[in-house]
């Protein structure tokens, strides 16, 4: 079971956009797949058309009283499930501190479905707190949407720096670059830079594009309603790489 | 908790308007794209997926996925995404569905059994979010057999699927449809789909399993087991051809064994003179299939010695795979040669014709008209006494050869048990068949592995005649000390074991069953 996170400090970089459209990728090419909405905006939740809960299960989750196999709804998509959002997941970060072994508690979690998952992705919720610090240690791979910007180049090195401090190893960083607007000086500028800096930097781009806004209308990814799409393409040729770097 | 989807009968007659238009008075309604897949179920020609509770399948599409569903038990099925069509266990990638296939099959390849098209056509149920919460999928299925010759269509189905965390609607929709008095289907789709081929699941075992009848005439029981050996016999011969796994040939020659001590065995029932030229020729084809089936065996255990070595060591063993493999495969293409050969054809057709024509002649096969459980008891008590006795007589210096001897003789036994297991009170049986099994194993293991190693030496000789590195030798040096440590191993064990055999209680067992003194 390869377990992969899609995460940013900051909001607003596409990145639910990102792991609905890959886990419904993988589930397309016959993976069987869980996307687990961890964002208490549910985003990704209501592009799969699914009712968030608002009373909260992650009071049960974390004190081991509830199996993640219980709240696991179907998508209308074959071998894609989804773990919907949560009101409550406001304050996981107060309930895993209760918590014995407060930055593992995710991989705990998940680890009795690796029997009936090949991938699961994580939307992650932007900030970096103790649900992001489980995510680091629970994961095989993170994928980074980066906005082209200086600014958003600053967040990933706060990143870096806080998974240097924590002495999390091994976790294979797949930054990418997201709502690229080839429009734009600046988004010009700091593509050709940025890749002499960082190696892991993924080839594969996802543009700004309205296709994916429409995501919220169509209330499905990109390639069920825009197969044809640029979008569509970008977010393929993303999770080819993102298979070959994960070996 | 494991969902399991819902088959019902689709009715000739069956208002697919009607049904629409009533799940949309309940739901929204999404009539999804027509599909076609197709499937390929796979077992092992002996059914062992079948005989666990299984049914596999492999699905293609733009990925080739292989299925397994647990028949019994209702457990949430196993699935694996795969690039090549299933064989072995060992070569499918790691995961549940392989370690569950390698516990299942050990060394059985796969086959495929039959094909299924499904031609399906989906509603999905939706809620006020217009999300999917059930799916009633039509199912035009189809079947065809792995050498195309047989195809047809198969009855249509109506399948319920529910999603995780939308039980209630889909409890809702199986009322529903119960109202409606479809029936459910009585079995799986693969069982659909053998039928259509005419093909029965599970009929091939090559466990003896005989409902012979106490007071038919013995020389007919005899023909009975001996056609049924032979049909066992020839079911293996394409697949030891085609190398398909080993075991093809051992199942041939446990076949050709038990022909040969049912000859020899079942006493006074058939003419010893027209029996001659048969005995001979099963003679032959033991001698003809040894030398591959040897190296199967190494072949198979090669794991095994390789982790018995010390890790230093365990590389430098690696030609002598080498050598298994090359030898194997000139061994395999002599073999092939006589199994195609006028000679070993001839024999199979003249053995049926003989077992086929009936005649008795009582002069030179008095026995011949006897009730076959008389016969069965007084050969089986003989044979029993005669282990009893030699297997007494071995003290802890005796020689190898004894032990030899006894084998042979419990072999004999437990074959006139098993052919004859139908005349006596199964659980009686099978116990003493059970005490016998554990003193076979014990002499098996002491004379195999003294076979074993000295193969080993004799494969050594030759690699070395073939230009083999010394530390690969050496290695097999360290090896055949290894065996020979079990050996002796075994040969202490004899004593007690023999001890448990022979004890009063399974020795008052065997004369209440058998009769004798």
């Amino acid at each position: 079971m390869h377990i992969l996170g899609v995460y940013n400090i900051k909001g607003g970089v596409g990145k639910t956009a990102t792991a609905v459209n890959l886990a419904h990728l993988a589930a397309t090419e016959g993976y069987r797949t869980l996307i687990w909405d961890l964002d208490p905006q549910a985003a990704a939740t209501y592009y799969f058309r699914i009712k968030p809960k608002v009373k909260g299960s992650n009071k049960r989750l974390i004190k081991g009283k509830l199996d993640l196999d219980e709240v696991v709804k179907a998508t209308d998509f074959e071998n894609l499930d989804m773990l919907p959002a949560d009101f409550s997941y406001r304050n996981m970060d107060l309930r895993l501190e209760e918590a014995k072994n407060p930055t593992k508690q995710l991989l705990k979690l998940l680890r009795p479905l690796s029997q009936a998952y090949d991938y699961v992705f994580l939307d992650c919720p932007p900030s970096i707190s103790l649900v992001s610090e489980n995510i680091f240690r629970a994961a095989e791979g993170l994928l980074l949407p980066l906005i082209p910007t200086t600014l958003s180049l600053r967040t990933y090195q706060q990143l870096l720096d806080f998974l240097e401090g924590h002495r999390i190893t091994g976790l294979e960083l797949m930054p990418f670059f997201s709502m690229v607007d080839r429009r734009k000086r600046m988004h010009l500028d700091v593509m050709k830079n940025l890749p002499d800096e960082h190696g892991e930097l993924l080839k594969a781009q996802i543009p700004y594009a309205s296709d994916v806004e429409k995501m919220g209308i169509h209330r499905m990814p990109v390639q069920a309603f825009a197969p044809k799409s640029i979008a569509a393409s970008c977010y393929q040729a993303l999770w080819l790489e993102m298979q070959r770097r994960l070996g | 908790m494991a969902l399991h989807p819902i088959s019902y009968l689709l009715p000739d007659d069956f208002d697919l308007q009607q049904l629409k238009s009533s799940f949309k008075e309940s739901h929204g309604l999404r009539e999804e794209v027509p599909s076609k897949v197709k499937l390929t179920y796979y077992d092992s020609f002996d059914w062992r997926v079948w005989n666990a509770g299984g049914e596999l399948h492999e699905e293609q599409g733009s990925l080739n996925r292989l299925c397994w569903h647990s028949i019994k038990g209702r457990k949430e099925p196993l699935v694996q995404v795969i690039d090549q069509s299933p064989g072995f266990a060992k070569d499918l990638p790691a995961g549940a569905l392989a370690d569950q296939l390698a516990s299942v099959l050990e060394m059985r390849v796969l086959q495929p059994k039959v094909h299924v098209i499904q031609q399906q056509q989906t509603l999905a149920l939706l809620d006020s979010e217009e999300k999917t919460v059930v799916r009633v999928v039509l199912e035009q299925n189809s079947y065809a057999s792995i050498d195309g010759k047989q195809s047809g269509r198969l009855e249509g189905r109506i399948v319920l699927k529910p999603l995780k965390g939308y039980l209630s609607y889909f409890e809702k929709i199986v009322e529903y449809l119960k109202a409606m008095k479809l029936r459910n289907c009585g079995q799986s789709l693969y069982q659909d789909a053998l039928q259509g081929a005419g093909i029965k699941p599970g009929d091939y075992s090559s466990k003896l399993n005989y409902r012979l009848d106490p007071y038919a005439s013995a020389d007919s029981a005899a023909r009975q087991i001996l056609l049924d050996l032979l049909n066992t016999l020839e079911a293996n011969v394409a697949g030891t051809k085609a190398d398909l796994d080993s075991e093809f040939l051992h199942d041939l020659r446990v076949a050709t064994r038990r022909t040969r001590s049912a000859m020899s065995q079942i006493k006074g029932v058939f003419d010893p003179q027209q029996l001659e030229p048969f005995k001979r020729g099963f003679g032959w084809i033991g001698q003809v299939t040894g030398p591959t089936r040897d190296l199967d065996v190494y072949l198979l255990k090669y794991d095994q010695y390789r982790a018995s070595l010390p890790e230093a060591l365990q590389g430098d063993l690696d030609p002598f795979y080498s050598y298994l493999l090359n030898h194997h495969k000139t061994e395999q293409a002599k073999l092939v040669r006589k199994l195609n050969s006028p000679h070993f054809r001839k024999l199979l057709k003249t053995w049926r014709e003989w077992l086929e024509e009936s005649k008795v002649d009582l002069e030179n096969a008095p026995s011949a008209n006897k009730a076959t459980a008389k016969l069965a008891d007084k050969r089986i008590s003989k044979l029993y006494a005669r282990v009893l006795q030699d297997g007494l007589a071995i003290a802890p210096d005796s020689p190898a050869e004894m032990l030899h001897d006894l084998r042979k003789d419990c072999k004999k036994l437990r074959y006139m048990m098993e052919f004859f297991q139908s005349l006596y009170p199964k659980p009686a049986i099978r116990e003493l068949i059970k005490a016998l099994k554990v003193i076979l194993d014990n002499l098996g293991e002491f004379q195999d592995l003294e076979v074993q190693a000295h193969s080993l030496e004799d494969f050594g000789s030759e690699m070395l005649k073939e230009g083999a590195p010394a530390s690969a030798l050496m290695a097999m040096g360290v090896l055949v000390g290894r065996l020979f440590e079990r050996q002796a191993n075994a040969r202490e064990e004899f004593a007690n074991l023999f001890a448990a055999f022979s004890s009063d209680g399974n020795q008052k067992a065997f004369r209440k069953l058998f009769g004798g003194a």
